[in-house]
């Protein structure tokens, strides 16, 4: 079966793990338990009639304590770029780590989150932000890790994509 | 040293050592830790070769990293960064891998954490816990902010209403003088602050009208020479009533009351100051007054078009206006155009 090594990229507490707990064990925790280094997880999906094992890296969050290591990003095939819509600065440093990325292993296939959909309602970006990241040819999705919402379909979108369909 | 106190310092440092051979292949150093064995339960067997590579995938990305710094042959250990492992019952260890170079070996070690990494763990937690509540209050203190100033500038702009409200001048032409100097003031490249401060103080230019008595004010028909030396008195009037303030908007407005019918050639009134001499708020909001008087009707004349307007304006360039400002007005007509629109109801369209 073929293994794809994804990397969780984002600024600190946007909802990294919270994602990879969503989508491989179904399960959410409201308290904030901060990643130190490296967490591995593997989660084996279908696309179309292809299986794929997704190896799924969970880095920690960018912040002032922590630098990115770049060389964590070896031989990955895509990430997603996590942002949280409650924090509009979250998105200013996705936006500066995807540029990080892009310089240090080329473009590969990523899909840009925007996490906490439950808290519509306390988001300060708006629909023409994310027109604007649109407008870059990127794939944005809306998620909850809370509610499990559009979590799956943001790993299956990258998947495929990583497939290049 | 024995071979046994190796062993025993090993275990008690938490971390099992591999020896690196030439060839590349790694060799375990003294008794292999149960901590070790219990994580990795098939990476030693007997007739396995030992590939730190294949126990998982963050060490076979650091052995990259690893065999870079070996071939330097510089002696030093460099670090993978903490990683977390999980058993076969889902319980999470904490592990770095390093690699050292000594004058007579390399090495591989891998060291399980535990109570090293609680701590760091602790130490990030409280940082980053601290980090998000910061930024908390700061959306709190930016939204306080802003309440501050629309509650200010409602105050300032009914104020200026109530006076206004006697002659033709309109609410609305209030609100829209605060909109085209804040455009201009933009374009000026004032900063956020400057700007705020304008887009109140530029409806306040002539507040001083409230101490021109009804006969004179309200006068249908032309002035005579007498009446029109009456009316000249707002700009003073309006001075005297915002002078002496400690609030920077305020005092802006004193100089935007006090000088907007200042001329760029010195034959303007109260002063008849000339040039750069009139400070710069008067020579916005007065571009902005006669733009706003001449579109729109007023009881002595009906609205001019826009060409008859721009015409009369680029005529006066260098008499009546700043000619830099004149330009920038031009550059600026669109926004001008959609705040000329803006009729006092609803929202006044923000650029
Ligand atoms: N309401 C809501 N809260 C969420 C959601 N996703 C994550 N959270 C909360 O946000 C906080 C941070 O989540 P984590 O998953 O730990 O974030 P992270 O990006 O892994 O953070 P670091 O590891 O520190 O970089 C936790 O308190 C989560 O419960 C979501 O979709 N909705
Ligand atoms: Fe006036
Ligand atoms: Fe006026
Ligand atoms: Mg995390």
């Amino acid at each position: 079966m073929i293994q794809k090594k994804i990397c969780m990229i984002g600024s600190f507490a946007v909802g990294k793990t919270s994602l990879v707990s969503r989508f491989v064990d179904s399960i959410f925790s409201d308290k904030y338990i901060t990643t130190v280094g490296v967490k591995i997880d593997k989660k084996t999906i279908s696309v179309g009639t292809q299986d794929m094992t997704l190896v799924l890296w969970d880095l920690e969050g960018e912040d002032e304590f922590q630098k990115f290591r770049v060389s964590y990003l070896r031989g990955t095939s895509g990430y997603l770029l996590v942002s949280d819509g409650t924090r509009p600065n979250t998105i200013d440093v996705a936006l500066k780590l995807q540029q990080e990325v892009e310089t240090a292993i080329g473009a590969v296939p990523f899909i840009f989150i925007i996490n906490k959909h439950d808290l519509i309602d306390e988001w300060k970006i708006n629909e023409s932000d994310i027109d604007h990241l649109r407008s870059k040819g990127w794939e944005v999705i809306k998620t909850s890790a809370k509610l499990g919402q559009a979590v799956e379909e943001a790993f299956l979108t990258l998947g495929a994509r990583m497939l290049g369909t | 040293m024995k071979d046994s106190t190796v062993h025993e310092l090993f275990d008690l440092l938490n971390v099992f050592v591999l020896k690196r051979s030439d060839n590349g292949t790694f060799q375990p150093l003294g008794s292999i830790p149960e901590w070790f064995l219990h994580l990795f339960p098939e990476a030693l067997e007997p007739d396995r070769s030992c590939a730190p590579e294949e126990w998982s995938p963050f060490l076979e990305n650091f052995l990259f990293d690893a065999n870079e710094f070996w071939n330097k042959n510089k002696k030093g250990r460099t670090f993978s960064g903490p990683w977390i492992e999980k058993d076969s019952a889902g319980r999470e260890f904490s592990l770095e891998a390093s690699a050292v170079c000594l004058k007579d070996g390399k090495f591989f070690v891998v060291e399980n954490l535990s109570k090293a990494y609680e701590v760091q763990l602790k130490l990030l937690q409280v940082g980053r816990d601290n980090s998000l509540y910061n930024e908390l209050l700061e959306e709190e203190v930016r939204k306080r902010t802003a309440q501050i100033q629309d509650r200010e500038e409602e105050v300032a702009l009914r104020l200026v209403s109530a006076a206004e409200f006697r002659d033709d001048e309109t609410g609305a032409h209030i609100r829209r003088m605060g909109a085209y100097s804040a455009v201009l003031a933009k374009k000026l490249g004032w900063s956020s602050g400057e700007i705020d401060n304008i887009r109140i103080a530029a409806p306040m230019h002539d507040i001083g009208k409230i101490g021109i008595p009804d006969s004179v004010l309200l006068k249908p028909g032309r002035l005579t020479d007498e009446e029109y030396d009456v009316m000249k008195q707002h700009a003073e009037i309006g001075g005297k009533m915002l002078a002496g303030s400690k609030t920077r908007m305020i005092n802006m407005a004193h100089d935007i009351a006090l000088y907007h019918h200042e001329k760029w050639d010195g034959s303007g009134y109260p002063s008849g100051l000339p040039g750069d001499e009139i400070p710069l708020s008067a020579r916005v909001v007065a571009v902005a007054d006669v733009y706003d008087a001449l579109v729109h009707k007023r009881v002595y004349k009906p609205p001019l078009s826009e060409v008859e307007t721009l015409g009369i304006m680029k005529k006066t360039k260098g008499h009546h206006f700043d000619p830099n400002l004149i330009d920038i007005f031009l550059d600026s007509l669109e926004d001008f155009r959609k705040i000329a629109a803006y009729d006092g109801s609803g929202k006044l369209p923000i650029v």
